[in-house]
């Protein structure tokens, strides 16, 4: 008798999911055709060659929908967004955008709809896909911006050829006075990764270290990401805070410089972020239902391993494989890191403690 | 010996005035409509103190926490400073190759000609780039060079610093636009003073210092204020140059706001009206200097001449000195341009095969550069036929000195010069999102041509007034007196007349239509993408290469529009 009403349990278990997720395909299918009456999808985000060259194509092959897409940085996209919407127009469907202009611009100015009621298709509504066993929301609502990555942040790269590794062990070696000069960074005088690097060690470290290493050190300052690359690959400044992981490992595969990025370094904490972009749905967008196809999709496998192999980042999913990425980028578990991409972290810390920076470096 | 203005007359075109009062409100309505709005918008905006998207509150705040920046005036001292130090020499530079190119028998003068329009539209992004790798103290190829010297140790040159971006400004933009505005003047101005000169017993220093150059101190000095202003709002020579070695100019100091998140256009704007008010002083004295007594005009009725001034054995001097500038600020850079858009990266030799046409290839093959092409040629030739046509109209009434809104005009022409390409950009898409002009202008090539338009502006009047300041009135009075219509006389004596200055004005804005990224930033859509924002997007993305690639290709195809709108500009003003 037990064993029938466990086989009628599993038989009512089994016939309810499936119901279910033949009910979420009709849905997502639905969707999908409505999607591709709208004609197109509206996405703004950062200019990307992985967005133009993999991601928009891929789409656009799975789903026959176009996708326009409005690249710039993200002050002139939000810029013009709101100057529109003064005029009553809505041209953007879908952002993807760092974390300060997502939650202090998008989510702050009310720009964006709660995307988490859209989420339909299945394998990404199916929280076993999920490293966090959901997609993961940064907003306090949990509704409204979507966070796919979640990588371990490179803490700084360093020319083999000039700096040994055992050189950089303790966030303090790099007070040495061998390295004065030595040391290039993103400006961190204005908005940007230089100033929140900036911000995390003076909130981490404390005043006086952000002073020695900034000031004491004569850290190199640069706007222009390029030239911090080449000064790692020349060694004109053979350790670089933050060079971009994507602008180095191509000359470490390619070129063969022996360049080595370090994700690990005493006496601060590692840091985890949501880069390259967060996801969050405009709102009154003009094409919701194609809209609501791309954030499904490149929420999905192939649209989030399309991104993260073509950028070189961790993803929240479960079901990519993460072997194309450099190990020391997987969060490991067990190990406590610092979100940077954290909510309060974003909204309030990064701003305040970013604001005693530049008064620290005489830059306001 | 006699001042040069005793014998002419200012222009006084006949217009009958119901036309030229007609031209002339509506020129008011128009410019006060396309350029003020947007400028009293961002005014207005300066003092909303409320978040994007927020009620209105207003306020001083945002200026005050602008102008109490502890950075601010140094900022402001610094772009200053570097402005005028690269200005007097480039000034003197520019005017001596207009001189030499125009109006003496140096060869080669087309040649040096060309050379500037090209080195003008090079971009200059990768341009100071290759100074780097020429310069650098650790790996700069002059340096390597000179290390190999007997009495030479350690690096002789440095870019980072403000004589590295001196002179890094004075290759990328220093004297090419100078040159490019003073070429066609020089060459309207009529050889009659100068042979007079000549027979009063004047050397040719005396004669260009006491008759060439007053008589065509309207444009040197339009120049010079173009420049100067131009010069305070440099921003990326010093930002590649300058940070480093932490030199921070004004117009830093305005990026630095335009790119806060939230963003801060208030304080931009305050920043950047300095700039009007430099602009009003500048002004102000140049106004008075042209209506004092001061007679510029130069081509007349009577025996219009433009015999070269012989310079004898020193004009291989000449050729020879103006070909090693060309040589040193212009080709050698290039000449690390051309090799980079080849290279698998930028300036690295070292690495094995390092040269490539992969960035060549991958340009062409991406799905966007034909139809950023195409936006991008439609845009060029509708912002180069249509500045003709509108300022050429504007120079002529403003010449005629008949309307009573002269200043009024004259300011309103200018407010793009003083806008930073991003404010303007703003103002416009402001512009046509409350007009109705939104409906069809909006994200369209069309749209992003009216704004190029509307930002050229200030150097396209600025020159056909200084050409048709030039001109005698009894050219035009013959042909009235003779039968001849107003559109008859317009057509066959003065188009002719001022076809060069044309040709060159159409080639300048068709060349920054194509190279202008401040601009359509704003105001383009997907579909109407122009090449330099595609430009903008490789090198946003690191993508060097390829943007040298594509930088190329862009003053390519203006080498080319050069040679055909050369021609036409010779042709027409040979028909008469």
């Amino acid at each position: 008798m037990k064993r029938v009403i466990m086989f009628m349990y599993m038989l009512v278990g089994f016939s309810t999911a499936w119901a279910q997720t033949k009910a979420s395909d009709k849905e997502w299918a639905a969707v999908v055709d409505a999607a591709k009456k709208e004609g197109k999808v509206v996405v703004a985000g950062s200019p990307d060659p992985v967005m133009r060259n993999d991601v928009i194509p891929k789409f656009t092959a799975r789903f026959g929908i176009p996708v326009e897409f409005v690249a710039g940085r993200s002050s002139q996209i939000v810029s013009r967004v709101q100057t529109e919407r003064g005029s009553g127009i809505y041209s953007i469907d879908i952002y993807l955008a760092g974390p300060d202009t997502s939650a202090n611009e998008l989510y702050n100015d009310k720009l964006i709809d709660p995307l988490k009621p859209l989420i339909v298709m299945p394998e990404v509504a199916d929280g076993s896909k999920w490293k966090t066993g959901k997609v993961w929301f940064a907003d306090p609502q949990e509704q409204f911006i979507a966070r796919a990555f979640s990588g371990v942040a490179t803490w700084l790269f360093i020319n083999t050829d000039h700096v040994k590794p055992e050189e950089v062990r303790h966030v303090k070696d790099l007070l040495n006075p061998k390295w004065r000069g030595k040391i290039s960074t993103e400006d961190p005088t204005t908005t940007g990764a230089g100033a929140n690097m900036a911000a995390r060690l003076y909130y981490q470290v404390g005043e006086e270290y952000v002073k020695n290493l900034y000031v004491d050190q004569k850290t190199v300052r640069t706007r222009e990401r390029r030239q911090m690359t080449d000064w790692l690959a020349r060694g004109t400044q053979p350790i670089c805070l933050n060079c971009r992981e994507d602008d180095v490992r191509p000359l470490v595969k390619k070129e063969g410089f022996k360049i080595l990025e370090i994700f690990e370094i005493s006496g601060v904490p590692s840091t985890i972020n949501g880069s390259p972009w967060m996801l969050s749905l405009a709102n009154k967008a003009p094409h919701p239902k194609a809209a609501q196809v791309f954030a499904n999709w490149i929420l999905s496998k192939e649209g989030l391993e399309t991104y993260a192999r073509g950028y070189g980042s961790a993803t929240l999913r479960t079901d990519i494989d993460e072997s194309f990425l450099n190990p020391g980028n997987v969060p490991k578990k067990g190990v406590k890191y610092f979100d940077d991409t954290e909510w309060k972290w974003i909204v309030t810390g990064r701003h305040e403690n970013r604001d005693k920076v530049w008064q620290l470096l005489k830059a306001r | 010996m006699k001042s040069p203005s005793a014998t002419l007359s200012l222009p006084r075109f006949r217009l009958h005035l119901r036309p030229i009062r007609m031209a002339e409100v509506g020129f008011l309505v128009f410019l006060a409509v396309v350029m003020g709005l947007p400028l009293l918008f961002l005014l207005s905006g300066s003092f909303n103190l409320a978040a994007p998207g927020k009620p209105a509150v207003y306020g001083f705040g945002n200026w005050q926490r602008a102008f109490t920046d502890p950075g601010t005036l140094s900022a402001l001292w610094m772009s200053f400073l570097l402005s005028v130090v690269r200005l007097i020499p480039a000034m003197i530079l520019s005017v001596m190759f207009a001189w030499l190119i125009a109006r003496t028998d140096m060869p080669g003068g087309r040649f040096i000609e060309s050379a500037c329009w090209i080195a003008y539209f090079v971009p200059d992004f990768p341009l100071v780039l290759a100074w780097i790798l020429l310069l650098d103290p650790n790996f700069g190829f002059l340096n390597s060079l000179a290390k190999s010297l007997p009495f030479v140790e350690g690096p002789i040159f440095n870019p980072y610093g403000f004589w590295g971006i001196v002179w890094v400004h004075t290759s990328t933009g220093g004297i090419w636009f100078k040159v490019m505005l003073l070429v066609p003047v020089f060459r309207r101005l009529g050889a009659t003073l100068e042979e007079a000169a000549r027979v009063a017993g004047a050397n040719t220093t005396a004669m260009l210092w006491r008759i060439t150059l007053p008589v065509l101190s309207p444009m040197i000095l339009a120049v010079a204020v173009l420049s100067f202003i131009r010069g305070l709002q440099s921003f990326n020579t010093e930002l590649l140059l300058g940070t480093p070695v932490g030199i921070y100019v004004y117009s830093t100091k305005i990026y630095d706001y335009l790119q806060r998140e939230p963003r801060a256009y208030g304080e931009a704007t305050a920043l950047g009206s300095v700039f009007l008010f430099v602009l009003a002083i500048l002004l102000f004295f140049y106004w008075r200097y042209l209506s004092g007594n001061k007679k510029f005009t130069v081509v007349t009725g009577q025996g219009y001449s433009t015999l070269q001034v012989k310079l004898g054995r020193w004009r291989y001097a000449a050729l020879a000195g103006c070909l090693l500038y060309v040589a040193v600020m212009m080709l050698l850079p290039l000449a690390f341009l051309v090799i980079g858009s080849f290279m698998r990266r930028y300036g690295f030799f070292n690495i094995a095969s390092p040269f490539t046409l992969n960035h060549w290839y991958n340009l062409l093959a991406d799905p966007i550069f034909l139809v950023a092409l195409k936006n991008s040629l439609i845009i060029a030739s509708v912002t180069a036929i249509g500045g003709i046509l509108l300022y050429s109209a504007l120079a002529y009434l403003l010449v005629s000195r008949r309307t009573i809104t002269a200043p009024v005009l004259e300011s309103l022409c200018w407010v793009p010069h003083v806008l930073p390409g991003i404010l303007l950009s703003l103002g416009v898409l402001w512009l046509f999102l409350a007009t109705p002009l939104r409906f069809f202008l909006y994200g369209t090539v069309w749209g992003i041509a009216f704004a190029l338009i509307l930002a050229d502006s200030p150097v396209t009047t600025q020159l056909f007034k200084a050409g048709l300041l030039q001109l005698g009135a009894d050219l035009e009075e013959s042909a009235r007196v003779s039968g001849a219509s107003w559109a008859y006389a317009y057509r066959r004596i003065l188009l002719p007349l001022l076809a060069p200055i044309a040709a060159a004005v159409g080639l300048m804005n068709f060349g920054s239509a194509l190279t202008s990224i401040s601009t359509p930033v704003l105001l383009y859509s997907h579909q109407s993408r122009p090449l330099a924002i595609l430009l903008l997007e490789y090198s946003f993305t690191g993508e060097l290469e390829r943007a040298a690639a594509l930088g190329l290709l862009i003053t390519l195809i203006i080498g080319s529009m050069m040679l055909i709108a050369r021609k036409l500009g010779l042709q027409l003003s040979r028909s008469d």
